[in-house]
């Protein structure tokens, strides 16, 4: 990641230049070269400083530069600049210096290039598709852009934004409905803020209502504070007397509540005179069940403009698609629609972008499957119980439900982890292992699980490693302690976490480690886990472990799996039909079970 | 300026002649405030000279459509009274003569050092074509006979403060008459008429 600028003082004078190099200064006989380098969110930072001759300041010399090259690295320390000074050349500096006036540095950042570019991109607000009065589209397009804009409202940024995050805040700004569905640790969070606080100085937005998971909710305060300080905020929480107060009477321009609180107060939101100029979704897939509470609550609310953020707008079926926008635009999309159909329909409404796409700095990602063997007790177990699960299953006939299969392949899952009569567990060892190695590089790893009782028995067992839980047992008071406590102290170098409570909106991109216990049903939710650690500001590469039994349910849950990767690549893209999710059939399919045919249809399992 | 009313705001003209491939030269004025918000635009219909006009003006042609033609019938037409105007094509400049406000070249980084080289020609013999000078990091010229209008539109931009790059809207320019084309072209396949005296459509 490139530093965010170059500030550069006390110098006889300085340019920004076409990249490389992205500043040049030159100095006098005494006066020495001073600049400040300010980080963002990267830990370190590499500068290429060239001391140039005198003469490739002269344009009739410019094509043979005689740059001796001084290369620089600094860490980020607090305060969050580095300075550095270059005093003119000294007597009895090189014999290219000896006749000169003057001298000349040419400073380049790492990927320097691309952050000069991008100070002076022009991000343009275009008018979305539904905007059809060729007035309203002009007024649009003829606007300052968005950089312009941003300046002249006195809107200054803790870091620089990226240019692609500038370009979603252009795209959420003039739209009524949008989902911004970029991959997850891109920063959707930013970016809906600094739109919010757009539209709320251009004084297009008065009320907005942000709905978030519960666990997220901090998260938000703490990133308005961080990227809109100067928006009152009112966090709804509370007892029921509060809440009324606070839904009614509370006029702050940004409310904060999270999904099943307001489900609980759908009664006061429904009341006339509660309208928002504006509610975001976050995590909006919560809302892809269209019959479900969550969904009908969420439509209910009286808003002006709709915004859904989600890393994972179809997670199993392009269905899932149509019930956030039942929330967007309702109608506007139909079940009965053909994938490519619908592709075209929400192409101007949704943008999505991937880490590939647009974060070329980021630290790669580097995900090993470790397949191994379960020990002799294990697969002794195992065995017995599966061979004892297909047959009570088989015995049942027509009987048997989707819940039965579940409950055998929860149970051969959890006899994959540990071997519940020893308590033997190949993963553990693989693990342990590993951990080793992660700790003694000073290194910390974030391990998911889906089962509270298999994080007990992993704290029990990693205890040498100081591990740290983040599941939902434990407290939403305690939970911001356990995660600075996992940032700031040396010696815890393990967190465990279920994938509900750790999979969505936090930032650990200092962990370098990410063990899959045992897997998730769904790739999109694995995905999220993974991206807590990968996400801007990872400072190396993040390692990812998957752990995966042979010759068991694991692996063929696994080969579900893949296809549904497949099938999210292919809805976003449009580029052909999709392929549903983990069907009723292919669950019964994990045992070679015909599916009876008296059962109702059962679509999703994730 | 002194008999500009104080009500108006102080306006800045962006004139630009785009070229719709196989529809002729769409000319699109703009005025800017001096915070760079939109106070008017207007735009022609596609103008296409004639064979006759081609024989007739032969290397004057250029400087007589961008200019005489399109450029004038848009600063005429406009309501705000422009401290100054600016384009982004040469040939706009010989509108100069036609209209009240100073008009300028407005010259992109990898014009303007070019255009500094042929500035630099000190021979009386062969005085440089435009005179160029800047306004803060905006590299500026001038149609040489029009030499005096460089301080009186340096004065008139410091004095109300602006501060934005001159070379932007014009890119806002080409994206509104693409777009007010495109709706042409969208309610009727007929193309929009060819006109010598541009009529100017008013779309803020």
């Amino acid at each position: 990641m490139p530093p965010l600028a170059l500030d550069l003082a006390g110098v006889t004078s300085w340019s920004l230049g076409a990249p490389p190099p992205i500043a040049v200064c030159t100095w006098g006989d005494v006066t020495p070269i001073a600049f400040t380098v300010a980080f963002d969110d990267s830990p370190t930072l590499s500068l290429a400083v060239d001391v140039l001759t005198p003469c490739a300041l002269d344009p009739l010399a410019s094509l043979a530069p005689r740059p001796a090259v001084v290369s620089v690295s600094a860490r980020c320390q607090s305060p969050r600049t580095k300075s550095y000074v270059f005093a003119p050349p000294a007597e009895g500096a090189p014999p290219s210096f000896d006749d000169a006036p003057q001298g000349a540095v040419r400073i380049a950042a790492a990927n320097g290039a691309a952050n000069a570019a991008a100070n002076r991109r022009s991000t343009r607000i275009r008018p979305p598709d539904d905007v059809v009065k060729l007035q309203d589209r002009l007024q649009y397009l003829l606007q300052p852009s968005l950089e312009t804009l941003l300046a002249d409202n006195a809107l200054a940024f803790p870091f620089q934004p990226f240019s692609y995050q500038l370009d979603g805040v252009a795209f959420l700004f003039p739209r009524y409905s949008a989902v911004l569905a970029d991959e997850m640790g891109l920063g959707k969070t930013m970016q809906a803020i600094t739109a919010v606080r757009l539209l709320v100085r251009t004084a297009a937005l008065r009320r907005v209502l942000l709905v978030c998971p519960k666990p997220l909710v901090t998260n938000w305060v703490r990133e308005f504070a961080l990227w809109a300080p100067e928006i009152p905020l009112a966090v709804i929480e509370g007892d029921q007397t509060k809440r009324r107060w606070q839904w009614h009477e509370v006029d702050a321009p940004v409310k904060i509540a999270n999904y099943e609180l307001l489900v609980r107060d759908r009664e006061f939101v429904e009341q006339p005179g509660v309208h928002f100029d504006l509610v975001v979704l976050d995590e909006a897939q919560r809302i892809k069940n269209r019959s479900g509470t969550t969904s009908q609550t969420v439509r209910a609310v009286s808003r002006t403009r709709n915004w859904a953020l989600t890393g994972t707008p179809v997670e199993n079926s392009p269905e899932d698609l149509v019930g956030i926008f039942e929330f967007l635009s309702p109608g506007y999309l139909s079940r009965h629609m053909k994938p490519r159909a619908m592709g075209r329909a929400v192409a101007d409404h949704i943008l999505r972008r991937t880490k590939q796409q647009v974060l070329t700095e980021l630290p790669p990602k580097l995900i090993r499957d470790a397949e191994l063997e379960l020990t002799p007790q294990q697969r002794h177990t195992y065995d017995l119980a599966e061979n004892d699960g297909v047959l009570h299953l088989a015995d049942m006939g027509e009987a048997v439900t989707i819940q039965h299969v579940f409950e055998l392949v929860l149970r051969l899952k959890q006899v994959c982890n540990f071997d519940p009569a020893t308590g033997a567990s190949a993963k553990l060892e693989r693990l342990s292992a590993d951990l080793e190695e992660v700790a003694a590089s000073g290194q910390k790893a974030l391990i998911f699980s889906q089962w509270v009782q298999t994080l007990d028995k992993l704290k029990e067992h990693l205890a040498p490693f100081g591990p740290l839980e983040y599941h939902g047992g434990v407290p939403s008071a305690r939970r911001d302690d356990v995660l600075q406590r996992f940032k700031e102290d040396p010696t815890k170098h393990v967190l465990l976490m279920s994938y509900g409570a750790g999979a969505v909106g936090l930032n650990l991109q200092f962990a370098g480690y990410v063990f899959l216990f045992d897997r998730w049903w769904n790739p999109a939710v694995e995905d999220q886990a993974i991206n807590r650690a990968h996400r801007l500001g990872a400072a190396g590469p993040v390692t990812v472990t998957r752990f995966l039994t042979r010759s068991t349910i694991e692996e063929r849950i696994d080969q579900v799996l893949q296809e549904k990767r497949e099938l999210f690549d292919t809805i976003l893209s449009g580029a052909g039909p999709a392929r549903l999710g983990m069907s009723q059939a292919e669950i019964f399919g994990l045992f070679k079970l015909a599916r009876p045919s008296l059962n109702p249809p059962v679509r999703d399992a994730a | 300026m002194g008999t500009r009313s104080e009500k108006s705001p102080a306006a800045l003209g962006f004139l630009a002649v785009c070229d719709l491939e196989g529809r002729g030269l769409v000319g699109g004025y703009l005025l800017l405030n001096a915070a760079g918000r939109p106070l008017e635009f207007h735009c022609t219909a596609p103008v296409r000279p004639s064979r006759a006009q081609e024989i007739l003006y032969g290397p004057t042609l250029e400087p007589f459509l961008y200019g005489e033609q399109i450029g004038r019938a848009l600063v005429e037409k406009s309501a705000a009274k422009p401290l100054a105007v600016f384009t982004d094509r040469e040939a706009v400049l010989a509108a100069r003569p036609f209209v009240a406000a100073p008009l300028a070249l407005v010259l992109k980084d990898s014009a303007a050092s070019a255009a500094t080289d042929s500035a630099k020609s000190e021979n009386p013999l062969f005085p440089p074509p435009f005179h160029r000078f800047e306004y803060g990091a905006n590299v500026l010229t001038l149609a040489t006979a029009h030499a005096h209008d460089a301080p009186a539109i340096v004065e008139r931009l410091a004095m109300h403060g602006v501060a934005f790059d001159l070379a932007e809207p014009f890119e806002r320019i080409r994206e509104a008459v693409r777009e007010a084309h495109r709706d042409a072209s969208a309610r009727s396949a007929q193309p929009a008429a060819v006109a010598v005296n541009p009529p100017t459509a008013e779309a803020a």
